[in-house]
């Protein structure tokens, strides 16, 4: 009979569930959410915590609009890195990753079908149009502008960085751990030449001097001179000790070296010494451009892009977007920059690639917001279970015993009225580490207090009622009366304390992780909302804001739904008047 | 009669004891679970010595027993002590704390019930209509969506985009005011009041709505009415004169709760709003282990609430002669 | 979590299996153990994104490398005490910030002196090399500075190899004002635009002549000798002067002196600008000087005992002249302390016994700075307003400062944002940084910092106590992908605890550990270590 009782007591809140609308509604969403849960891993479209990263051939073209200087995105060129490029005579050589060449004549771009399939760093064009292409693991090769391939063996497999003509027969190459090779064309000779440093820094690249001496620069600032006629490089004092990237001379003598943390060292003609200028931002430069009368460009990570007018300072000019540039190619008409090694995919506005846009660490935000269902119905459910299990058994006791076991209990329950929720989520984090079993702690041992008030108050007028007195008169145990008789009848307000703690845990936990206090590198709502904050970038993403607010707002929503239907049964005057 | 007196005695006697358990529970808590409060001078580059005689400033170097019964002793006479962090009497932060959180979280939960109430009461006389409905939706969705989130929207919305409200703190420059009344008592603070106590109005608004719809409810099907409606009393003073007032001992119960509650602050808001309340001190004073700032807010927290449900319990047995003074 | 437990679960069935054939081999095959697993501190995201990010990256290279590693998010103070006084950590990712008198080489150097590596010390990963404590000692006393850069390049040299620490990175600190309201600002390296300089050379472009700063931070107080908080300090230099102020490139200059002359070896003088008042028109003189350099020696304040370690006292010769009495030679006396004590009118103080129990109304606010104080409201608000009669009153164009207390940088910037605040005290979050460039009135500014994020592991603890197994999980840390993901390049990889940017003490051509997941293998490959099959690293 007992048993039928529970089972009534059971069934009637399901009934009453589908009995309303607005509940049926709200369990439809819940059972939608719950099913994202379970299935997060296959809904996801990316890992929810990994940076995602693009490579592309970028291409920028400068362009003067009256007197803004802005410098454009054009359609990339293919999806490897361009790293290298050169123009001469109408002819222009751009090559990158995977053996990439692209060629430029008469304002078209073309790939060109190449032997090689290791990343190109370097390239020069010498007078006839033929090119010289030079990367990793000592690949070289000539191309002659009757389309052929020549490919040259070094002595050992190191990076080539930097390629110079030193005359229409030789060149100059050099790279990794301070390698300088000489190469003659005719024979495929390779001499090396010795480093005076002979500490084994990259050497990154190489231009040759309108006197035709050779200036090599690279590493911790590295910077050689190779007179015209001499084997022997001598060490060349330079300001500063940064990373040197590259090195621009023009015809007339001016020189331009760019390198890391903004470096620019500038010589205004061939007898002058090089002078530091300041940057005025202090990113990575990777590449430069003097013209003969001065006026220099440089180009480096995240689009950033220098001019200087001759005599001037340096400007950082507008450009289109985040791309790392990595070479400029300067024709007669344009001005280009080339690039882009992987860059992050920050911030990017809702697309096919990802639906709900980017995060500050080019994270996808689709997948972390369907993985953020997991912790809030774990933290919801396990959270709004152990609540009811304490909250009903102490107000259950409490309001069966009465006497010295009320008194203890309820003065518990006073002094759990009294702890501020987050400021003791916080010291729960202190004592012990965060973690997902403090956060459902702490949102089940604030919020039992409640439970049991409640139950406890129900318990007070049940146990006068005559069928409890019938079961003691009948010699039933006080477990048995509590369990077996008062407790199915608290059922309904049990499942409906259930259903709204469901909601006020996952507004819990969110809070919880809103303010930092979640568990470490899992993702949750109130996370990804306290990442949009911290990062500073939630004023513009409106991406990154709506869809966890939103999803928290349903969520909760549908369990209040569902709960209302319960009060009905819990309270059957409410019923009777709808 | 003496038996509601010593009833009430007792209720009294058992908050200071509750009081009492708080504050020895943290005192301990803190002590011995928190870090030490000179932890973060080593980056100032302070030796173990130095920072040792720190702490001895602080009284942190005398046996913890000792440090326990000064403590209750200065609590009894309402001594809170010095702030580590401030150097300044605690008491003194907390009661400006208090000031700014209660003057933002006040105005909000009035507004919320002074609308909630009404419109719950309505909502029951149109009940099953379309407005119901959605009386009960809108009540539900801004308790369903968590503060912060509201409060970032809100920011976005009419803060930044059409730049009508002040987004965050309590006045703009230049600060002419040093009182705390002259602070509030200005158009000023009102403009940034606006914000803040809208987004903690809306989430409190579902709470007096539905209970006073439910109860509306429950009371339709009491005797009195149906007496009043046989009387052919028109159904709207039935509605207000007759079954709001007595729908409204839950409500104002509610409120209580909620008020008391209120003084802890709703620590998101703080944050996002950047209010200077006493919830975000307290956060930050047991980040720092200013043990004597966090145990002083703690208290007084504690001690609203359990002010707040005393006089919601008092008000049940002036009110409702049911409730037993066992 | 699965495979883990499955893994271990191997493990521990092929070593006994292993033991079996050790056994029955005898000596021929050597049971390996696991390496033990590492747990790696660092401080909770709220705290540092930055900080807690890079654990991660680190942590998932470590991993590859076929190590265990934990990633612990911890709070910063109790970071702090566990890194610091109980020293019970793995490796812990902490930083120092790059207070001006740290340019001098001394304090970042000290951290790895053996002597530090007691509990509490500034040297919690016990780095214990007496050559580099010998140098240590050689370089505090040298007073010719070429002779001392090359000591300190030595060292750099020296502790380099042993990799008792990976200096992770510099990070830029990335700072805004508004060029339409203020301009003149020249950032200062380690304090952005906040720097003592700044409210002096700041120039009204707009209307309003009063400039405001705005900062997450607040000073815990403003008594002099009570506050242990740099945002005590950089709010009370504005109003109290100091002997010698340091420049911009951190280069001492006469402020309140109008000379300073090395006497002998243990005594300084100082001669005293003549005509110098304190706020309340009260003569400052050579008494004063005298008298706050004694009483900061009497009244013990720990904050600026380092500054005092020398002095023995100090004695007012002429009402111009004050001579400063050291115990031992010191080469930064002159340089540092004497740009750090402020000077207190003593017809004030000398009535205060026990200054640092004064409660906030009670603390004196009368200094003889540049600026006077006119309030503090505690978390909204401090103002300080021009002083006249200031012998530097002519060079200052603003009629005082406003400093905004926001709760956080979220507040700072859209403060900034929209013209409430005119300069930022505080660096700028990755996010806000983008926003502020596409703002047409204000003007970004990346100051380098010669602080450093840091990497310390516990060289008392396996594996760590293998010197193989640190410079292999330096080599593993991809620090350059930090500065360029979690910086977006704002940053420069970190190579001694003497930063590039300090370019005198600074030693370039040392070991850079780039990194390189084969060099590392290698390293640990040599030094006898090898992988199970579920590359788990084996020793």
């Amino acid at each position: 009979m007992n048993r039928s009782r529970l089972m009534k007591s059971a069934q009637e809140p399901i009934r009453a569930i589908l009995g309303d609308r607005l509940a049926l509604v709200g369990l439809a969403v819940l059972l939608s959410i719950i099913a994202m849960a379970l299935f997060a891993p296959l809904l996801s479209t990316h890992a929810p915590l990994a940076v995602n990263e693009r490579e592309e051939g970028s291409l920028f073209t400068r362009s003067v609009d009256g007197e803004q200087v802005r410098w454009l995105a054009s359609p990339p060129l293919g999806n490897a890195t361009l790293n290298a490029a050169d123009y001469r005579d109408g002819l222009g050589m751009a090559v990158g990753r995977d053996g990439v060449v692209w060629r430029y004549a008469e304002g078209d771009w073309s790939r060109l079908d190449t032997p090689l399939s290791t990343t190109l760093h370097a390239v020069n064009i010498r007078e006839d149009g033929a090119t010289l292409v030079a990367g990793a693991r000592g690949t070289v090769a000539l191309w002659t502008p009757d389309g052929s391939w020549q490919t040259y063996d070094m002595p050992e497999p190191l990076n080539v960085n930097g390629i110079a003509w030193r005359d229409a027969g030789t060149a100059l190459l050099v790279g990794g751990g301070e390698t300088i090779w000489r190469l003659d064309m005719a024979s495929g000779e390779v001499t090396s030449l010795e480093s005076p440093v002979g500490r084994g820094f990259d050497l990154n690249a190489v231009a040759l001097d309108v006197d035709g001496s050779a200036w090599l620069v690279g590493d911790r600032g590295l910077a050689l001179h190779l007179a015209s006629d001499a084997d022997t490089p001598s060490l060349e004092r330079l300001p500063g000790n940064r990373e040197l990237n590259h090195i621009h001379i023009a015809d007339s003598g001016a020189g331009l070296i760019v390198g890391e943390r903004g470096t620019l060292l500038v010589r205004d003609d061939a007898e002058a010494s090089w002078q530091s200028q300041d940057a005025p931002d202090s990113r990575a430069m990777r590449a430069g451009w003097i013209t003969d009368d001065g006026h220099a460009f440089a180009v480096g990570r995240s689009g950033i892009v220098f001019e200087r007018e001759p005599g001037g300072d340096w400007q950082l000019m507008p450009s289109d977007e985040e791309r790392h540039l990595r070479t400029l190619m300067v024709t007669e008409e344009h001005y280009f920059a080339l690039g882009s090694d992987r860059f992050v995919n920050r911030l990017a506005p809702p697309s096919g690639e990802h639906w709900f846009g980017t995060d500050h660490l080019g994270r996808d935000l689709f997948s972390q917001n369907v993985h953020g269902s997991q912790i809030a119905l774990l933290v919801g459910f396990l959270g709004a279970a152990l609540v009811v299990l304490i909250g009903a058994n102490v107000g259950l006791v409490a309001g069966y015993f009465r006497g010295r076991t009320e008194t203890v209990l309820m003065r518990t329950v006073d002094v759990m009225y009294g702890i501020p929720f987050e400021p003791f989520a916080l010291i729960l984090v202190l004592l012990f580490e965060p973690s997902l079993f403090i956060v459902i702690l702490a949102v089940s041992l604030l919020t039992w207090r409640t439970v049991a008030r409640l139950i406890r108050s129900q318990v007070l007028s049940l146990r006068e009622r005559p069928f409890v007195k019938a079961a003691r008169v009948a010699g039933a145990s006080d477990l048995r009366i509590m369990y077996l008789h008062i407790f199915p009848n608290v059922m309904p307000l049990v499942f409906l304390e259930l259903a709204i703690i469901v909601g006020v845990s996952i507004i819990a936990e969110a809070t919880l992780s809103f303010l930092g206090l979640g568990p470490p590198q899992s993702i949750s709502w109130g996370g990804i909302l306290h990442n949009a904050r911290l990062s500073g970038a939630w004023r513009e993403a409106w991406w990154w804001n709506l869809p966890p607010g939103l999803l928290i707002m349903i969520t909760v929503l549908s369990v209040f739904f569902i709960s209302r239907s319960l009060e009905l049964v819990a309270n059957p005057r409410l019923r009777a008047r709808r | 009669m003496s038996s509601r007196r010593s009833y009430l005695i007792r209720r009294v006697l058992h908050g200071f004891m509750a009081l009492f358990i708080i504050a020895t529970l943290l005192f301990f808590l803190f002590r011995l679970g928190l870090p030490d409060p000179t932890a973060a001078l080593i980056t100032e580059g302070l030796t173990p010595e130095e920072r040792e005689r720190i702490r001895a400033s602080f009284g942190l170097d005398r046996p913890i027993w000792e440090q326990y019964f000064i403590y209750l002793a200065n609590i009894v006479q309402g001594d809170f002590g010095y702030s580590f962090h401030y150097r300044a009497p605690v008491a003194d932060i907390i009661w400006e704390r208090l000031g700014n959180t209660m003057i933002l979280m006040l105005p909000a939960i009035v507004l919320a019930y002074g609308v909630g109430a009404p419109l719950g009461a309505w909502l029951s006389w149109r009940r099953g209509s379309r407005a119901d409905t959605s009386g009960i939706f809108v009540g539900l969705m801004f308790r369903s969506a968590p503060m912060f989130w509201t409060g970032m929207i809100a920011i976005l919305i009419f803060g930044i985009g059409l730049g009508w409200l002040p987004t965050s703190g309590m006045r703009t420059l230049p600060y002419e005011a040093s009182g705390f009344f002259d602070k509030i008592f200005t158009l000023d603070f009102l403009h940034h009041l606006i914000l803040p106590a809208l987004v903690v109005a809306l989430y409190y608004l579902g709470s007096p709505l539905l209970i006073m719809r439910n109860t509306m409810l429950e009371v339709y099907g009491e005797d009195f009415i149906e007496m009043a409606r046989a009387k052919g009393l028109p159904e709207r003073r039935i509605l207000y004169a007759h079954a709001a007032r007595n729908a409204l001992l839950p409500v104002v119960t509610q409120l209580a709760v909620t008020i008391g509650l209120a003084a802890g602050g709703q620590v998101v808001v703080e944050v996002v709003f950047s209010w200077p309340g006493l919830g975000r001190e307290i956060l930050n004073s047991v980040r720092t282990s200013d043990f004597p700032l966090a145990q002083a807010s703690f208290l007084v927290m504690a001690a609203f609430v359990i002010t707040l449900n005393l006089l919601v319990d008092i008000l049940y047995t002036m009110l409702d002669p049911r409730v037993s003074f066992k | 979590m699965k495979i883990f437990v499955e893994s271990r679960f191997k493990r521990t069935l092929l070593a006994s299996a292993m033991g079996l054939a050790a056994a029955s081999l005898g000596a021929q095959a050597l049971a390996q153990e696991a390496v033990p697993s590492i747990d790696l501190m660092t401080t909770t995201e709220s705290y540092d994104p930055i900080r807690y990010e890079a654990a991660f990256m680190i942590a998932e290279r470590w991993e590859e490398l076929g190590f265990e590693v934990n990633v612990q998010p911890t709070e910063f103070s109790t970071a702090l005490e566990r890194f610091y006084d109980q020293q019970d950590f793995d490796a812990t990712i902490l930083g120092w910030s790059g207070r001006t008198d740290r340019l001098d080489p001394q304090f970042f150097l000290s951290t790895l002196d053996s002597r530090q590596a007691n509990p509490g010390g500034n040297n919690p990963g016990g780095y214990d090399n007496p050559d580099f404590d010998a140098l240590f000692d050689q370089q505090s006393q040298a007073f010719d500075p070429d002779e001392r850069q090359r000591l300190v390049m030595e060292m750099q040299e020296l502790y380099k190899p042993d990799a008792p620490l990976v200096v992770l990175f510099h990070r830029d600190e990335v700072v805004a004002y508004n060029h339409e309201a203020f301009g003149g600002f020249e950032p200062m390296a380690g304090e952005g635009l906040y720097s003592e300089w700044g409210p002096m050379e700041a120039t009204p472009v707009g209307d309003r002549s009063t400039l405001r700063i705005g900062g997450p931070q607040e000073p815990d107080n403003l008594n002099p000798l009570a506050s242990t908080s740099v945002w005590g300090w950089k709010w009370m230099r504005l109003y109290y002067d100091r002997l010698v102020r340091l420049s911009a490139d951190v280069e001492p200059l006469p402020w309140a002196a109008e000379e300073v002359d090395q006497v002998d070896d243990t005594t300084v003088a100082v001669t005293l600008r003549e005509g110098m008042t304190f706020h309340d028109g009260e003569p400052l003189t050579a008494d004063d000087v005298a008298f706050t350099w004694n009483y900061y020696l009497d009244q013990d304040y720990s904050y600026f005992n380092s500054y005092l370690a020398a002095l023995d006292n100090a004695e007012a010769v002429d009402e111009y002249t004050v001579h400063f009495h050291l115990s031992e030679p010191s080469a930064s006396f002159a340089s540092i302390s004497l740009s750090q004590i402020p000077i207190l009118p003593g017809h004030i103080w000398s009535e205060i016994d026990d200054a640092s129990t004064l409660s906030p109304d009670e603390v004196p606010t009368v200094g003889s700075g540049p600026f006077q104080y006119e309030r503090f409201d505690r978390g909204e608000f401090m103002a300080i307003s021009k002083f006249d009669d200031h012998f530097h009153a002519d060079e200052i164009a603003v009629d005082g400062v406003e400093f905004i207390i926001y709760a956080d940088m979220e507040g700072v910037y859209t403060g900034l944002q929209t013209g409430e605040i005119d300069v930022t005290a505080w660096r700028m979050e990755p996010g806000q940084i983008s926003l502020a460039e596409s703002e047409d009135h204000l003007t970004v500014v990346n100051v380098p910092d010669f602080g450093y994020f840091h990497m310390t592991y516990n060289l008392r603890r396996a594996p760590f106590d293998d010197r193989a197994v640190r410079r292999a999980l330096t080599m593993a840390s991809d620090r350059e992908r930090m500065v360029n993901v979690l910086l977006d390049g704002r940053g420069e990889v970190g190579s001694s605890v003497i930063a590039p940017v300090n370019t005198f003490w600074h030693e370039a051509f040392i070991e850079r550990f780039d990194f390189d997941m084969d060099a590392a293998r290698a390293e640990l490959e040599e030094a006898g270590y090898s992988w199970d099959e579920d590359g788990r690293l084996m020793r």
